[in-house]
Parts: C-alpha cells; sequence; structure tokens
C-alpha cells in the first residue's frame, strides 16, 4: 500500500547555462545558484565530446536544491515561491517532461525515471502555456482526438467527453471551434483534456493565472469542490496567488532558490512563523495622565509583552494603546491592568499574520517577484 | 513624428530581427552557404537542360525533370511534417499522453502525404499534357519505390526532428543531408553528370545518400518501365530497402534521444 500521491527525496536539477566563470568567480544567473562544471570550458577530450552530446557539460544553474515532499492521496497541495524559485520545473519533473539528475520521485509509488508510462497513468497536468490544441476544431473535437491518444475506446471517450464538458460547464460551447473560447474556457477546455484519463493525481501549473476574477473563483471552486471534493483527486498545484493557497490548499510548501523551505498547513505556517501578535485596545476618551504613564510602564514589564505604545492625541487625549505580545500570552491579565487603572474599553482588537506576511518573512520576497540573485536568504 | 524618428523605429526592427536570427548560430551559417548551392544547381541545370538523359533512364530531359518535381512534392511533406508539426505546446502535451514515437511521426506526416499523393497525379498529368513528359510506368514497381522512399524519408524526418528538438533550428545533420541531397542526389540532374561536372567517379558519392535512392526507385519504375523479375532492377530495390531498414531505427534512436536530451536541459518547452 502507497502512502504517499507524491514523494520526492533529495531531488535535485541542473540546467545547463550560459553563465561563464568571470574572474574566478561564480556567475548568478536567475533563481538558482550556477555552478561551474570541470567540463564546463569547452570540449577537450571524448568525455567532453560525450557529455556535450548528452547534454550534460557544464556550467549548470541549479533550480531545484534536494527537495523533499511528501503529497498524501487526496490531499490539495500548494507550492508556492517566487518567480524562478523552482516551481515550474518541479512540476514538470513530476509529469515526466524534464529529467532530473539526483534524489528520487515517485508518483503513486511508480519512480518518475524508471516507470514513466506507469507515471502518465497515474498523473496529469495542466499546464497553462501548453495547449497543444487545434485551433480550427470544436472543444469536442479537441478532446476527441487526444481521448485517442490516451488509448480510449470510442464509447468510453464519447461518455468521458459529455461527462467532463458537462463537469466544467462548457456543453454549450462544445461544438464552438477552439479559436472563438475565451481565456476561461481555454483553461477549462485544458482541465477537460487532463482529466480525459480519470488520473487520480492532477498537476496544476498557475491554474488561475490570466484568468479574471469571476472565471479565477470559478476554476477554483472547480478544483476544490468538485476534483478535490467529489471526485477525491490528489491536487498539486504551483501558485503566487496566496488567497487561492490558502482558500484550497489543505496543505502548502514554499519554495525558494529551489529549496523547501517551510512546509505545513496554511494556519501553521502563518502562526509559526511569528512568536508575537500585535494587540490594539481603543478606549473612550480619557487625559493621559501620571498614573497612566506608570501603567505603560508596569505592561512593558509583564513577561509575554515585547513593546506598548500609548497613542496620544495632541489634546493629550489617551485614545488607545497597542501591544505586541507572545502569541500564547494569556490576554486577561493585560486588561486586568488596564482596567484597574480606571480606564473604560472600547475596542479591542487582536491582528492575525496574514499568509503573505509569512511568506514575505520566510523568502524575504513579495510573491510573484523574480527570486534574487545571490545565496539563500531567511 | 519626425521622419529621423521613424527611420530608427525602422531601424530598431531590423535591429531585434538581425539579433534574434543570429542568436540561430547554425541556422546563420547554413542560410549563407545555401545561397552558394543554389547558385551551383541551377547553374548545372541551366547547363544541360535539354540534354537527353539518356545515360539512365533512357528518357528526355523534361520527363525526368517532371517526375523529379513530382517525387520532390510528394516527399518533401514526410521530411518537413514532423518538424512543422512541432512546437512546444504540441510536443509537450503529446509526450504527455505517453504516445510511442513511431505513431507521433508517422501521425504527424500521414495527411501530408496523403494530401502529397492526390496531388502527385495533377503534376504529372500537367507534365505530360502541358509539357509533354513521356512516362513509361510499372505501377507495381512505382508502388514498391514509394513505400520504400516512405520508410526511407520517415527515418530522416525522425534523425531531423531529433536534431531540430536540441537545435531549436535548422540541424547540421539535416543541413548536410540536404546540401549533398542538392548536390548529389540527382533532383535535377542525372547523377551520372558529376562525373563529366567534378570528376570521374564522383557520381559514386550519390549512391552513398539515401535520397538517390528515392528518386532513382521512383524514376526507374515511372520512366523505364522496369520488370521486377530481373535480378538487375531487384538489386536496385534491395539496395533501396538496405537503406530503410538501417535509417528507420537510426532515426528513432535520434528522436529519442532529441526528446531525452532536451528533457535533461528543460527545453522541451522552448522554441
Amino acid at each position: 500500500m502507497v502512502d504517499y500521491a507524491i514523494e520526492t527525496i533529495e531531488l535535485v536539477k541542473r540546467y545547463p547555462t550560459s553563465a561563464r566563470r568571470e574572474g574566478g568567480g561564480v556567475v548568478f544567473q536567475g533563481g538558482g545558484r550556477v555552478l561551474i562544471s570541470g567540463r564546463g570550458g569547452g570540449v577537450q577530450s571524448f568525455g567532453g565530446i560525450l557529455s556535450a552530446i548528452r547534454g550534460t557539460k557544464g556550467p549548470f544553474i541549479e533550480a531545484l536544491h534536494g527537495v523533499n515532499l511528501k503529497v498524501k492521496k487526496g490531499e490539495t497541495f500548494g507550492i508556492l515561491g517566487p518567480n524562478g524559485a523552482g516551481k515550474t520545473t518541479l512540476i514538470k519533473i513530476l509529469c515526466t517532461l524534464v529529467l532530473h539528475d539526483e534524489g528520487e520521485a515517485y508518483v503513486n509509488g511508480f519512480d518518475i525515471k524508471k516507470e514513466p508510462d506507469k507515471v502518465l497513468k497515474n498523473l496529469q497536468a495542466v499546464l497553462p502555456e501548453s495547449r497543444g490544441f487545434s485551433w480550427r476544431l470544436t472543444g469536442r473535437q479537441n478532446l476527441a482526438f487526444y481521448a485517442l491518444l490516451y488509448g480510449l475506446g470510442d464509447k468510453e471517450a464519447e461518455e468521458r467527453i459529455n461527462y467532463l464538458l458537462e463537469f466544467t460547464g462548457l456543453e454549450d460551447r462544445a461544438d464552438d471551434m477552439y479559436q472563438r473560447y475565451s481565456t476561461g474556457m481555454q483553461r477549462k477546455l485544458l482541465l477537460c483534456r487532463a482529466l480525459l484519463r480519470d488520473t487520480p493525481i492532477l498537476l496544476f501549473d498557475e491554474p488561475t493565472v490570466g484568468l479574471d476574477a469571476s472565471s479565477a473563483a470559478e476554476f477554483r471552486g472547480l478544483l476544490h469542490d468538485k476534483m478535490a471534493g467529489e471526485e477525491g483527486k490528489t491536487i498539486f498545484l504551483s501558485t503566487h496567488n496566496l488567497v487561492e493557497a490558502q482558500q484550497i490548499c489543505d496543505r502548502i510548501a514554499i519554495i525558494d532558490r529551489g529549496k523547501i523551505t517551510a512546509c505545513d498547513t496554511p494556519d501553521n505556517i502563518r502562526y509559526k512563523m511569528f512568536d508575537e501578535m500585535p494587540l490594539y485596545i481603543t478606549f473612550y476618551d480619557v487625559e493621559f495622565s501620571e498614573e497612566h504613564e506608570k501603567m505603560v510602564v508596569m505592561l512593558q514589564e509583564m513577561p509575554g509583552v515585547y513593546g506598548v505604545t500609548p497613542e496620544i492625541d495632541h489634546d493629550k487625549s489617551f485614545r488607545g494603546i497597542s501591544i505586541r505580545v507572545d502569541k500564547n500570552m494569556n490576554l486577561s491579565s493585560i486588561l486586568e491592568i488596564i482596567l484597574k487603572n480606571g480606564l473604560k474599553i472600547r475596542k479591542i482588537n487582536t491582528q492575525e499574520p496574514t499568509l503573505e506576511e509569512a511568506f514575505i518573512a520566510i523568502t524575504g520576497q513579495h510573491p510573484g517577484e523574480p527570486s534574487p540573485r545571490g545565496g539563500r536568504r531567511r | 513624428m519626425s521622419m529621423g524618428l521613424k527611420l530608427k523605429q525602422i531601424a530598431a526592427f531590423t535591429k531585434r530581427d538581425f539579433y534574434s536570427w543570429s542568436t540561430y548560430k547554425t541556422a546563420m551559417i547554413t542560410q549563407l552557404i545555401n545561397v552558394f548551392i543554389g547558385v551551383f544547381s541551377w547553374g548545372v541545370n541551366a547547363t544541360y537542360v535539354q540534354r537527353p538523359v539518356s545515360e539512365m533512364y533512357g528518357s528526355d530531359y523534361i520527363s525526368f525533370l517532371v517526375v523529379g518535381i513530382a517525387i520532390g512534392n510528394l516527399i518533401m511533406p514526410l521530411v518537413q511534417g514532423v518538424e512543422r508539426q512541432l512546437n512546444p505546446w504540441t510536443l509537450e502535451t503529446i509526450l504527455m499522453t505517453g504516445l510511442s514515437t513511431p505513431v507521433f511521426v508517422i501521425g504527424n506526416v500521414m495527411w501530408n502525404y496523403l494530401f502529397s499523393v492526390i496531388t502527385f497525379v495533377p503534376y504529372i498529368l500537367i507534365g505530360i499534357f502541358v509539357f509533354g513528359a513521356k512516362l513509361n510506368m510499372n505501377v507495381v514497381a512505382t508502388i514498391i519505390a514509394f513505400a520504400i522512399s516512405a520508410a526511407i524519408l520517415m527515418g530522416l524526418a525522425m534523425i531531423s526532428t531529433g536534431m531540430r528538438i536540441v537545435t531549436k533550428s535548422t540541424d547540421p545533420v539535416t543541413w548536410a543531408i540536404n546540401v549533398l541531397q542538392n548536390l548529389f542526389s540527382g533532383i535535377s540532374f542525372p547523377v551520372v553528370f558529376l562525373d563529366s561536372i567534378f570528376f570521374p567517379g564522383a557520381s559514386a558519392i550519390s549512391w552513398l545518400l539515401p535520397q538517390t535512392w528515392v528518386y532513382h526507385l521512383c524514376r526507374l519504375s515511372m520512366l523505364t518501365n522496369p520488370s521486377l523479375l530481373d535480378p538487375a532492377i531487384q538489386i536496385q530495390f534491395l539496395k533501396g530497402v538496405i537503406f530503410a531498414v538501417i535509417l528507420f531505427p537510426i532515426g528513432l534512436k535520434i528522436f529519442n534521444w532529441g526528446v531525452t536530451r532536451s528533457k535533461r536541459e528543460g527545453t522541451l518547452g522552448w522554441y
């Protein structure tokens, strides 16, 4: 019994690059780290010629650097990272379009290098740039063509295509030429094609990129409610849309410069990244006095309090107080001190960290930004 | 907008296209060399036009040329079919279906080939009725010659496609094959002429080229009404079969090598 739908062990991928040694140093290019191969300086020997033919002649850029992931069956798993972090490379390795250099990767227990045919019977991918549809055929005709390539029988193909067109809400436009389709409809047809074989695992690379807000929401609904919910499929998606990740993913991994830097539920990633949280307390108007000043000092000295900032107007009106506290702190002790000082509380707010804040804290960048050059940062 | 700016903008387009062209190093070099090859081929044609082609097929030049052009039209889709269909979106998608290489290759050229077979007839009819070409055809031999030619050219197509998947442009192997074809395989003049053009025995090079056998077997079948029971003719066809048997598996190997290398380099989805 295989426990995981997808498992990668110390996965490494290096791409040949045009970067060359400059002044003896290492040239960084894109998001990864450039490694200078010993055989990179030109064809000097039979081994050099052989590696040139095989495409293993350096120098290389390291796109994935020992990636370890375990995706459970039936899980919706998101991989997040800045541009150039290695998300697409990972997805293309999993769907056998890119060969990894080191490490192991399994899809439903099948080794992706040794058993690619079995892998492709367990997994299909929706890659936004990989259309492969004939513009002057209808959506249905395009699907029928691919159904044949997948080896479906005529009747089985017809039934499956009808089901998928209805499933994705494309049945009314199924007999229109593909060139008449909107971007959202094209994306749905990609989904239909990926589902033709009814594989238990589906990969999506930036599933909603290029879609307008309502099409994106509809597509997310398809993924989350129908495919994951009704059909119980394992979904592995890459995105830098953090709202999307938080909405539909059971777990996420953050990849940065080819390395997984965090992997957990979206909530745990948000909370684990921060030891403190802000607490805002607003008072009914009162003049700021010496007692209040002493109260601020007392609060500052409390264990679990990292900082206290009173909010005082130019007319000395004591509006409220912001306190940075330990995320696990019992807040009643703070409230007790405030009430003892005769202050009347109008409002209490705490602000939970967002996934975006966690992402920035982990990667040092905003989502969608390219991975910076140079070494790893935390 | 000033004229100066407009000229600069036109120059910007030219510069962009030049830079793009110059990044395809192999294509750049081969295109330049092709200019010289083209001039040479047409020079030879001009020299030998209207000369009887009795040396090889007992035919007049126009019959020889019409059949050659018709065959060229027939076989071109086989060589170009796969690489014309080849774009990164299609290739990645098709590979994810787990389709076998021969099915992919044959599937991609089949319609173009069938269409060429249909258009082969008007070529021949126009040649006969407009230009007075005289055919002396053995239909069975012609069909066999076409089948052997298809296998040879499919092998070449796979070699070419495998190389193009890696180079994303003109590949040196296909280019060399095409150049040698233009010079030596007797598309528009009989290969025996090469002995008098270059040096005695130069035509021997032609017989090492698979394309020569494509043209030769088709012309033999369409211009000389050969008897398939004649051992001399059987040997000619056997030589063509040997080329096909060697080239097809080599083509498969090179196509798979191209895909594997491109997967290793992560360039399958690149132009």
